[in-house]
């Protein structure tokens, strides 16, 4: 942990020479605490409430709730990370036909909301479905834990796909070259070296497919998977009590902080930084044949179930559908909205990342609060956000006299507030893991060289770490496109989004109205994905 | 320099769109402001009707039931709707217990809605129903077999039930309904039943139900009868096989209602009620049976659906909705006992 010490042993320093006010791991402290605030009043919703939803589900299903929690979890977080890694293995080593394109379209199941590719698999595998008809194949129903999982793990394993293989690409060639030329094969280069060096963005990836696993609602809810969540819900729903709502929703949210624990763990003391030489490209090893056909097809593979067959289905059923309204509007808002919390979750991320690496134990423990607020789910936190906003705007009216009404639910701001809380896990890991890569001695050097700290940050921090820098922005922005449920809520009254057209109409059991505003949304994320090809191929 | 360029290809078409900001159109005149957790094309059609006949520009915010609710709760003071419209008489009657409405008079709603589906001081005014029903194969269901809600607990079904999880609105108020009619008890003993005739585990929405007996995975499904009507007029769905059973056992079949009140800190309470009774006109009444395949709240309206009249005529459960409202909570703890997913 060599990075850690240095950057520890001149804090104090650093914070002298910075000034307060420039100290970027100061404003990610700060910033952290302003979007933990709404956590902060899930807490006190949930201990405003009494505990009578809570013994009556412990008494009947808690245990089912919690089981099929942590199952989902762990299934779906599992097979992400075997799609990812052995994807992203799969690219970065080796040349094979194909290669190029396929490094970019495994990244594009991430557009893909995974209630959108549940209905859709559920439709084409469920009893008396026309596709399986139309093939004259009976395909088992993509249903209950399994199916969920399914839907979970092919459409989310992108998180751990794109880390491991920037990852891959950092560590590589040396350490690779070196067991090579030990006579490693490359099997043995990948279990003994590659892999252990790649474990800390495996980690990272996994953790947040399984927040974001946690979290889900629409999904489990439709294929029939009890979860917590959908305790939580029916907490809310049926029994009018988002207090016990906010207590199971508390449970979650230690569930998840065990996740990023167990995350760190697993990161350990395998904490490895590059040294400087990252500008070599992996040379790859050749395929050809058999080899060459059995990689094409295990990288075609998840990009065809998390995306191209959804998506084919989607556009059948657009074909064959009269659009009710005109979606421009929603296209509008969605590209709005992604577009600021884009930029937003950039300065959230780096200035988090800076208070992180400080080590500074209110600054972590607040960022860590932050981060974990990714397994809320989106309706809960649309509560907490709302309380917390009541609580804020009561504090403004008492000051400003009732002058600044922008922090009441239903403004932009307000919704942009809300995206950062749910997804400041997103902004921060990706920057987090890319400031990681730069070694501390890079710091001493610039400065031996008379560089001044703003100007370290400036010239060897972003530079090193840009890629994951712009990771996080457009991460955080294709969450956001998809994002339902905060949005739903707290959105003003003529903000039309395109998740939101698709959701109303999906609810309603139209998957085939849905279907148009859906492919909209899947064809602005595109280039978004694309964009993070390429910062993933950036060095 | 090319990655740049495909960079900035990637970021400005969003850019741009972010840039020209959704704001509020420019309106004159007077503005409604209408929260509902209904979406659909009747309810657009209605609004636009409204605009239409006005003047007035209606602005809509949709949300789920219980979303909509907490976001009244926690915004009504700084963005007050005028108009509260939501589905599920349990939904009204919680609406209600928040005090989001007013009371509201008009003696033309009072002598178009029907009592059972209004509340008694006028905070709220059903606008449509729709019914609980059972859908069966013609095939595989003897007639005879059917008898009502109670015979999905019947042993004769086992493995031939299908419904959806007991989370969902419409369950738990048929059997808040249900909890009403035979008591707390037997409505268990009933639930527990049904679960363990299940074909398969609850998944999907009505829709899917309906497929499943269509394809023969079961033989009869609980569902609301307005998507088996739409079902039954699109050309992607053949349910030529199926029917739909009237459970009338009891008091008659439990419907639900979709209501609207003038909210309590409405900034236009007239405009609201004007609205309000703009949906229960004939003109408006009749776009939820011909667009919505729902049953008007006012029983003399005519209008064009031939799938819809083609279900037959029913006995309806007079229950309010203050009962069906109240016994939700217990109505999930029966399910949450009962092992009904």
């Amino acid at each position: 942990m060599g990075t850690a010490d240095s950057f520890t042993s001149d804090m104090t320093v650093s914070r002298a020479r910075f000034g307060v006010l420039a100290d970027p791991a100061l404003w990610g402290a700060m910033l952290a605490v302003v979007f933990a605030l709404p956590i902060a009043a899930l807490f006190a919703l949930a201990a405003s409430g009494d505990a009578t939803y809570l013994d009556h589900v412990a008494s009947t299903r808690l245990p089912e709730f919690a089981r099929n929690s942590a199952a989902l979890a762990v299934l779906a977080g599992l097979g992400a990370a075997i799609i990812g890694t052995t994807s992203a293995w799969l690219v970065t080593r080796f040349e094979f036909v194909g290669r190029k394109v396929l490094s970019w379209l495994l990244i594009l199941p991430l557009a893909m909301p995974g209630y959108v590719a549940a209905y859709s698999w559920y439709a084409l595998t469920s009893a008396g479905s026309r596709f399986e008809a139309v093939i004259g194949i009976n395909f088992p129903t993509v249903t209950g834990l399994t199916g969920a999982a399914m839907v979970f793990a092919f459409t989310l394993y992108p998180y751990v796909y794109l880390l491991a293989r920037n990852s891959f690409e950092a560590h590589g060639r040396l350490s690779w070259d070196v067991a090579r030329s030990l006579g490693a094969g490359p099997w043995t280069a990948f279990a003994r070296v590659s892999l252990p060096l790649t474990w800390p963005a495996i980690a990272a990836g996994t953790a947040l497919v399984g927040m974001e696993v946690l979290a889900d609602y629409g999904v489990a809810d439709f294929l029939g998977v009890t979860t917590l969540t959908v305790g939580i819900v029916r907490a809310w729903s049926s029994f009018s009590d988002p207090a016990a709502a906010a207590q199971l929703a508390v449970m979650l949210l230690f569930a998840a902080l065990l996740l990023l624990g167990a995350e760190r763990g697993a990161r350990g003391r395998r904490q490895f930084s590059v040294s400087g030489q990252t500008d070599i490209r992996p040379v790859r090893v050749e395929l050809s044949g058999l080899p060459s056909f059995l990689a094409l097809i295990v990288c075609i593979l998840p990009v065809a179930v998390g995306l191209a067959i959804p998506t084919a289905q989607l556009i059948w059923l657009a074909i064959e559908t009269q659009p009710a309204r005109s979606i421009l509007p929603a296209i509008q808002g969605t590209a709005f909205l992604a577009f600021w919390s884009g930029l937003l979750a950039i300065v959230l991320g780096l200035t988090a990342a800076y208070a992180l690496r400080r080590r500074n134990r209110i600054g972590t423990a607040a960022v860590r609060m932050v981060q974990a607020g990714y397994a809320i789910p989106g309706a809960v936190a649309a509560i907490a956000i709302l309380s917390a906003l009541a609580l804020l705007q009561s504090g403004l009216n008492q000051i400003g006299s009732g002058a600044i009404p922008l922090l009441t639910g239903g403004s932009i701001l307000a919704l942009l507030l809300a995206y950062q809380t749910r997804f400041a896990a997103v902004a921060i890991l990706p920057c987090e893991t890319g400031l990681m890569k730069v070694r501390g001695d890079l710091d001493e050097a610039a400065r031996s060289l008379g560089a001044r700290p703003r100007e370290v940050v400036a010239r060897v921090h972003v530079p090193l770490a840009a890629s994951g820098i712009a990771t996080a922005g457009v991460l955080v922005a294709i969450e956001v496109m998809k994002e339902l449920p905060a949005t739903m809520i707290l959105r003003p009254f003529d903000l039309q989004t395109l998740a939101v057209t698709a959701h109303n109409y999906a609810s309603d059991e139209r998957l085939a109205q849905a279907a148009l505003p859906a492919l909209v949304l899947l064809a602005i994320c595109m280039p978004a994905t694309a964009a993070l090809n390429l910062l993933g191929g950036k060095k | 320099m090319s990655q740049r360029f495909l960079l900035a290809a990637a970021i400005l078409p969003t850019a741009i769109l972010a840039s020209c900001a959704p704001g509020s159109d420019e309106t004159g005149g007077d503005t409604l402001i209408v929260y509902s957790s209904r979406h659909y094309d009747s309810d657009y059609a209605l609004y636009e009707a409204f605009e239409k006949a006005t003047g007035v520009n209606v602005e809509v915010v949709e949300a789920d039931g219980d979303l909509l609710i907490e976001r009244v709760k926690a915004d009504g003071a700084t963005n007050p709707p005028d108009v509260i419209v939501t589905v599920d008489a349990g939904r009204l009657w919680r609406a209600d217990q928040e005090q989001l409405f007013a009371a509201s008079q008009s003696d033309l709603l009072n002598d178009r809605i029907p009592e059972s589906m209004r509340h008694p001081e006028g905070h709220w005014y059903g606008i449509s129903s729709r019914a609980r029903v059972l859908v069966y194969s013609k095939d595989r269901v003897a007639e005879g077999e059917l008898a009502g809600y109670e015979s999905l607990a019947d042993p004769a079904f086992e493995g031939r039930v299908c419904a959806r999880s007991s989370g969902n609105i419409y369950n738990i108020s048929l059997l808040a309904a249900l909890i009403d009619r035979w008591g707390e008890d037997t409505a268990q003993d009933w639930a527990t039943k049904v679960a363990a005739n299940f074909a398969r585990a609850p998944q999907g929405g009505d829709s899917d139900q309906i497929r499943a007996v269509a394809a023969g995975e079961c033989d009869v499904a609980l569902v609301n009868h307005y998507y088996f009507a739409r079902m039954a007029r699109s050309e992607e769905d053949d349910v030529s096989g199926l029917a739909v059973f009237w459970p009338e056992d009891g008091p008659g079949v439990h419907v639900n209602i979709s209501g609207a009140g003038v909210a309590k800190l409405a900034r236009n309470p007239e405009l609201a009620l004007q609205f309000i009774e703009f949906a229960a006109s004939d003109e408006g009444q009749r776009l939820f049976p011909e667009l919505t395949n729902e049953y008007p709240a006012v029983t003399t309206v005519t209008y064009d659906n031939a799938v819809l009249d083609g279900l037959g005529t029913f006995k309806a459960d007079p229950l309010s909705g203050t009962v069906m409202g109240g016994n939700q909570e217990l109505a999930q703890r029966v399910f949450d006992r009962a092992g009904w997913p």
